[in-house]
C-alpha cells in the first residue's frame, strides 16, 4: 500500500464526513433543532394527511407571491 | 352517583350536572356549553381525529366564546402593531404568540391545523416545549383578531409577546453551541480512529512517512476544533488575565494550547508522539458540560415572556366622558384610566371614583385581597377583582412597578453572583504552579544537560502527569453523589455547585407567606348554631375563589360526608365583603361583619385575631367561622436546627408589622422585615451581600421572584408559582420546612467530602510531580497511580450516602 492510498482514503472519507457536518450545521442555523420535543412528539400525527396539509400551505404560498408579482406589474404600467 | 368524563375535556364529573346529546346512537355528555361547541366545531371541520390523539390527557374546559372576546379589537390597534408585528417586504405580517392550555402534542397539533386551515394565514408553527407559535399571514385577506379568535374557538387561548427582548438572545447563544460542539465531536471522533492507526503503529513499528500523514491529518482537523470550537474558552481565559484571575477557562485554554503546541513541534520534528486526540477530547468535554448550563438558562427566559405577554397592552381612558382605547406607551402622568373586573393594573396610580377588591398576590405574596376607594393608591400587577374603578394615572408606562420589575428581573438574571467555587481556585492555583514548575523543570534539564527535545519532553510531562485527574473528579463525585441524595429526599438541586455554595451561606432568608406558612386561610374555629345546613353553604362558597371562601369548601369537604348539590339563584358577589344568594326565598348571605351590617344585623360582638366569616339565613346569623394562615409542621424545629448551624435567619414579608412579629415570634425568628415591595426584599439582600455575607433566598411567588434572581442561592417551594422554581437553584418538591434543614445538613456533608477529595489529590501530585520532574516517569507507574488516586475519591465519595436523617413527618 502506497502513501498516495492512505492519503486519498482519509481525504475522502473526512470529506464526505464534512459534508454530513455542513448539512448538520446548516440544519442548526435554519432553526430545525429549536424544539426538542418536536422530534418525539410530533412523529405520533404525521401521515398522509399532514403531506396533503403541507402542500396545500405551499400552494397558499405560491398563490400569494403570483398575486404580489401582479399587483406590482400594474403599478409598473401607467395607469389610464 | 355515577362520575363520567366530558367528551371534549376529559374532566370527570356527576352525571346530572353533564350535558346530555344524542348523536348517531350515541351518547356525548359535556361539562359545559363551551366544551360541546368545541367538540361540533372540530368534528364539522374533520378534525375529529384529535380525540384519538388526545387519549386520556385532561384538557381545560373551553370557556364559552363570546365571553372572552370583547377585547379582540385590540388586536387591529396601530398601538399593537408597532410593538408586536413584524412586517416581510413580501407584504407578509409575522407575530409570536404564547399559546395558552396546550396539554400535550395533540393540542399543539390541533391548533397548528385549524391555523393552516384559515385562509391567508401563510405560516403557522407552534414549538412542542414552550408552546410558542410564530404565524405569518397576508393582512389583505385576514385580520390578527380572526386568527386570536380562531384559536380562541377552538378553546384555547393567545397572547403576544416580543422576542426581542431576551429569547432571540437566548436561541442565538443556543444555536452557537450547537454548532460548536458539533464541529468538535466532528472532529474528536474523526481524529479518535487516526490514533488508533497511530497507537498501533506505536506498539507494532510504524515507517515514518506514514506516521506524518497520520500526523497532517490529525493537525487539519485539530486545528478547526482547538480555534472554532475551543473560542469559548480562549475568550474566558482572556477576561480572567484582564481581571487578574485564573479560572477553569485558563487551565482548559492552556492545557490545550500547550499540547497544540507541542504536537506541531512534534509533527515538525518528526520525533516524538503528537497529542492532538488529548486537545479535543479536553475541548469536547468540557464545552458540552457549559452547554448543559445554557440550556437552564433559557427556560427562565420562557416564564418572563409568558408574564410580560398576559400583561395588557392597551387601557381604556376616558377623558370628558369619551372612552378610547389607548395603548399603554402613550399614557402621561394626570390621564384617567378604567379598570374593568379581572383586569391587571399596568400604570400605577389613585383612584378617584368607584371602590374594588384588588389581588395583590403578586407584589406581596398576600392572598387576601384588599379593598380600595377613592384617594387609594393602586400598583401595577395586582388585579382588579370585582368592580369598575376609574383611577389616574400618576406614573407613565416605563416608571410603573411592573416594568420596573421585569426589568429588574432581566438585569439579576445576567448578573447574578456566582461564588467562586473551591475547586475551581484550587485548580487555578494548581495550574499556574504547575506551569511554573514545567517552566523551570524545562529550563534546568535544557540548562544542565544541553540538551533541548529530551528537556521539552520531561517539561511536558511534568504537565501530563499532573493533568489534575483525580483533583478534576475530586469536586464532581461528591456532589454528584450529593445531589442524588438530596433528590431522593425531595430537594432539586439544579446544578452541582450549588451544594458547595449553599454549605458556605452565612445567612437564610424566609418569605412568610407560603415559605414559613402555608399560604392560604384554613378554619381554626367553627361555631355552629341552630338552623346550620351545610349544603346550603357549600353551595355559596364555592361559587367563589376567594382564598376565605376556599377555605371554608376545605373545611367543609374533610368535616362533612356527602353534601348534597343544591342550585341557588341570584347569586352576587359584594364587593370586598362577600356573597349573597337566594335559596327557596330564603336569602343566604356569607361573608364578614360589614357585609351583615349592611343587611341590618347589628347585634354582633364578637371579635377575635383571625379572619371572621359569617353564615346566615334570613338575617341570623347559623355558623361564624374563625380562618387564619397556618404554620408549616415542624417549621420551628427547622429553624432552629438551621439556627445552631451558624445560620443567621432573616424573615422578609410583604405583610403588616403585626402579623409578621407574629409568626416570626411562634416560630422563633428574631429579624423581621415587613411591608416589603419586591425590590425591597431584592435591596435587603444586596446590603448584606456587599457586606461579603453568602445569602439563601426561599420564597415561593412573583413576588419573590428578584430577590431569587439576585441571592446567591435560591430556594423555591414545589407548588410555588413558575417563575420563582424557574429562578430558582433548588427547589423543595414537597414543601416541608424539614427539607431545608436536609438541604442544608447535606450541603455541608457534601462539601467535607470535596475538602477531603481535595487534600488527598493535592498530596498525590505534591508526590508524583517531583519524581517527573527528575526524569523519572515511567508510563506504567503513572497510569496506575492515576488510577488508583481516582479510587480513592471516588470511595470517599461514597461515604457521604452514610448521612443519617430523620424520618419525615
Amino acid at each position: 500500500m502506497s502513501e498516495d492510498i492512505v492519503i486519498l482514503m482519509i481525504g475522502v472519507s473526512t470529506f464526505l464526513g464534512a459534508l454530513g457536518l455542513l448539512a448538520l450545521i446548516w440544519a442548526v442555523k435554519t432553526g430545525q433543532f429549536d424544539d426538542h420535543s418536536k422530534f418525539i412528539d410530533a412523529v405520533k400525527h404525521d401521515n398522509e394527511e399532514d403531506l396533503r396539509d403541507a402542500a396545500m400551505m405551499a400552494e397558499k404560498k405560491a398563490a400569494h407571491k403570483k398575486r404580489i408579482k401582479e399587483l406590482e406589474r400594474k403599478k409598473c404600467m401607467p395607469a389610464d | 352517583m355515577s362520575h363520567i368524563a366530558c367528551t371534549h375535556c376529559n374532566l370527570t364529573f356527576s352525571e346530572e350536572v353533564l350535558i346530555k346529546e344524542e348523536v348517531q346512537g350515541e351518547t356525548l355528555y359535556f361539562c359545559c356549553k363551551g366544551c360541546q361547541g368545541v367538540y361540533h366545531l372540530l368534528n364539522a371541520e374533520g378534525l375529529g381525529t384529535f380525540y384519538d390523539k388526545l387519549g386520556d390527557t385532561q384538557l381545560q374546559p373551553a370557556s364559552e366564546t363570546s365571553k372572552s372576546n370583547s377585547d379582540l379589537e385590540k388586536f387591529d390597534l396601530e398601538g399593537f402593531k408597532n410593538k408586536y408585528i413584524k412586517n416581510h417586504e413580501d407584504d407578509l405580517c409575522e407575530i409570536h404568540l404564547i399559546i395558552e392550555g396546550i396539554h400535550c402534542s395533540a393540542c399543539v397539533w390541533l391548533n397548528e391545523k385549524v391555523l393552516h386551515k384559515t385562509d391567508g394565514i401563510m405560516e403557522a408553527s407552534i414549538n412542542y416545549t414552550n408552546n410558542k407559535a410564530k404565524i405569518a399571514w397576508d393582512p389583505h385577506s385576514v385580520k390578527l383578531s380572526h386568527i386570536i379568535q380562531t384559536i380562541r374557538s377552538i378553546g384555547y387561548n393567545a397572547y403576544p409577546y416580543d422576542p426581542a427582548l431576551q429569547e432571540e438572545r437566548a436561541i442565538a447563544t443556543q444555536k452557537t453551541y450547537y454548532t460548536r460542539i458539533l464541529v468538535a465531536v466532528f472532529g474528536s471522533m474523526n481524529i479518535m480512529w487516526l490514533a488508533i492507526a497511530h497507537y498501533a503503529g506505536y506498539f507494532s513499528g510504524i515507517e515514518q512517512s506514514y506516521k506524518n500523514i497520520l500526523n497532517v491529518a490529525q493537525f487539519i482537523l485539530a486545528t478547526p476544533v482547538l480555534f472554532y470550537s475551543g473560542w469559548i474558552f480562549f475568550r474566558g481565559a482572556y477576561y480572567g488575565y484582564k481581571n487578574n484571575i485564573v479560572n477553569m477557562d485558563t487551565l482548559v485554554a492552556s492545557g490545550a494550547l500547550l499540547a497544540y503546541i507541542y504536537s506541531i513541534y512534534a509533527m515538525a520534528t518528526q520525533g516524538g508522539e503528537v497529542y492532538f486526540d488529548s486537545v479535543v477530547m479536553i475541548i469536547t468535554f468540557v464545552l458540552v458540560g457549559k452547554y448543559l448550563e445554557v440550556l437552564s438558562k433559557k427556560q427562565a427566559v420562557d416564564t418572563l415572556d409568558n408574564i410580560m405577554g398576559s400583561t395588557p397592552t392597551e387601557v381604556t381612558t376616558v377623558n370628558k366622558g369619551i372612552k378610547a382605547l389607548v395603548s399603554v406607551e402613550n399614557i402621561i402622568i394626570g390621564d384617567t384610566i378604567e379598570l374593568k373586573p379581572g383586569e391587571r393594573v399596568v400604570i400605577d396610580g389613585v383612584v378617584h371614583s368607584g371602590a374594588a377588591s384588588f389581588d395583590e398576590s403578586s407584589l406581596t405574596g398576600e392572598n387576601e385581597p384588599i379593598y380600595k376607594q377613592k384617594g387609594d393608591s393602586i400598583l401595577s400587577g395586582s388585579l382588579c377583582l370585582d368592580s369598575v374603578v376609574m383611577y389616574e394615572a400618576n406614573k407613565d408606562i416605563s416608571s410603573s412597578l411592573l416594568t420596573s420589575i421585569v426589568n429588574l428581573l432581566e438585569v439579576s438574571m445576567s448578573k447574578k453572583p456566582r461564588i467562586e467555587q473551591l475547586a475551581n481556585t484550587i485548580s487555578g492555583y494548581f495550574s499556574t504552579t504547575i506551569l511554573v514548575i514545567a517552566l523551570f523543570t524545562f529550563a534546568g534539564w535544557y540548562f544542565f544537560m544541553g540538551n533541548f527535545e529530551q528537556a521539552l519532553i520531561i517539561g511536558i510531562s511534568v504537565i501530563v502527569i499532573a493533568c489534575p485527574c483525580a483533583l478534576g473528579l475530586a469536586t464532581p463525585m461528591a456532589t454528584l453523589v450529593g445531589i442524588s441524595i438530596a433528590a431522593k429526599r425531595g430537594i432539586l438541586f439544579k446544578e452541582a455547585g450549588f451544594l458547595e455554595s449553599m454549605a458556605k451561606s452565612d445567612v437564610l432568608f424566609l418569605d412568610k407567606t407560603g415559605t414559613i406558612t402555608e399560604g392560604k386561610p384554613s378554619v381554626k374555629l367553627a361555631h355552629i348554631q341552630e338552623g346550620f345546613d351545610a349544603s346550603l353553604l357549600y353551595a355559596l362558597v364555592s361559587t367563589s375563589n376567594h382564598p376565605i371562601a376556599k377555605g371554608i369548601v376545605n373545611y367543609l369537604s374533610h368535616n362533612y360526608e356527602h353534601i348534597p348539590i343544591i342550585l341557588l339563584e341570584k347569586i352576587q358577589s359584594i364587593d370586598a365583603r362577600g356573597l349573597s344568594a337566594i335559596h327557596d326565598s330564603h336569602v343566604l348571605l356569607g361573608g364578614n361583619v360589614s357585609l351583615l351590617k349592611e343587611n341590618g344585623i347589628d347585634d354582633i360582638h364578637i371579635s377575635s385575631e383571625h379572619s371572621l366569616f359569617f353564615f346566615s339565613i334570613d338575617n341570623k346569623v347559623v355558623a361564624y367561622f374563625e380562618l387564619s394562615d397556618t404554620i408549616r409542621k415542624n417549621a420551628a424545629d427547622s429553624i432552629d436546627a438551621i439556627k445552631k448551624m451558624g445560620v443567621e435567619i432573616v424573615m422578609l414579608t410583604g405583610d403588616h408589622e403585626k402579623s409578621a412579629q407574629k409568626v416570626a415570634s411562634q416560630v422563633g425568628i428574631s429579624q423581621v422585615y415587613s411591608k416589603l415591595l419586591p425590590q425591597d426584599k431584592a435591596n435587603i439582600i444586596d446590603k448584606y451581600q456587599k457586606q461579603g455575607l453568602v445569602t439563601v433566598m426561599v420564597g415561593d411567588g412573583i413576588n419573590d421572584a428578584v430577590a431569587l434572581a439576585l441571592s446567591d442561592i435560591s430556594i423555591a417551594m414545589g407548588n410555588g408559582a413558575d417563575i420563582a422554581i424557574d429562578l430558582s437553584d433548588v427547589v423543595l418538591l414537597d414543601d416541608k420546612i424539614d427539607s431545608l434543614q436536609e438541604a442544608y445538613i447535606l450541603s455541608r456533608r457534601t462539601y467535607r467530602g470535596i475538602k477531603e477529595n481535595l487534600g488527598f489529590s493535592l498530596l498525590y501530585n505534591v508526590i508524583a510531580v517531583p519524581l517527573a520532574v527528575m526524569g523519572f516517569v515511567n508510563p506504567l507507574i503513572a497510569a496506575l497511580s492515576m488510577s488508583l488516586s481516582s479510587l480513592v475519591v471516588v470511595g470517599n465519595s461514597l461515604r457521604i450516602k452514610n448521612l443519617k436523617f430523620k424520618e419525615k413527618s
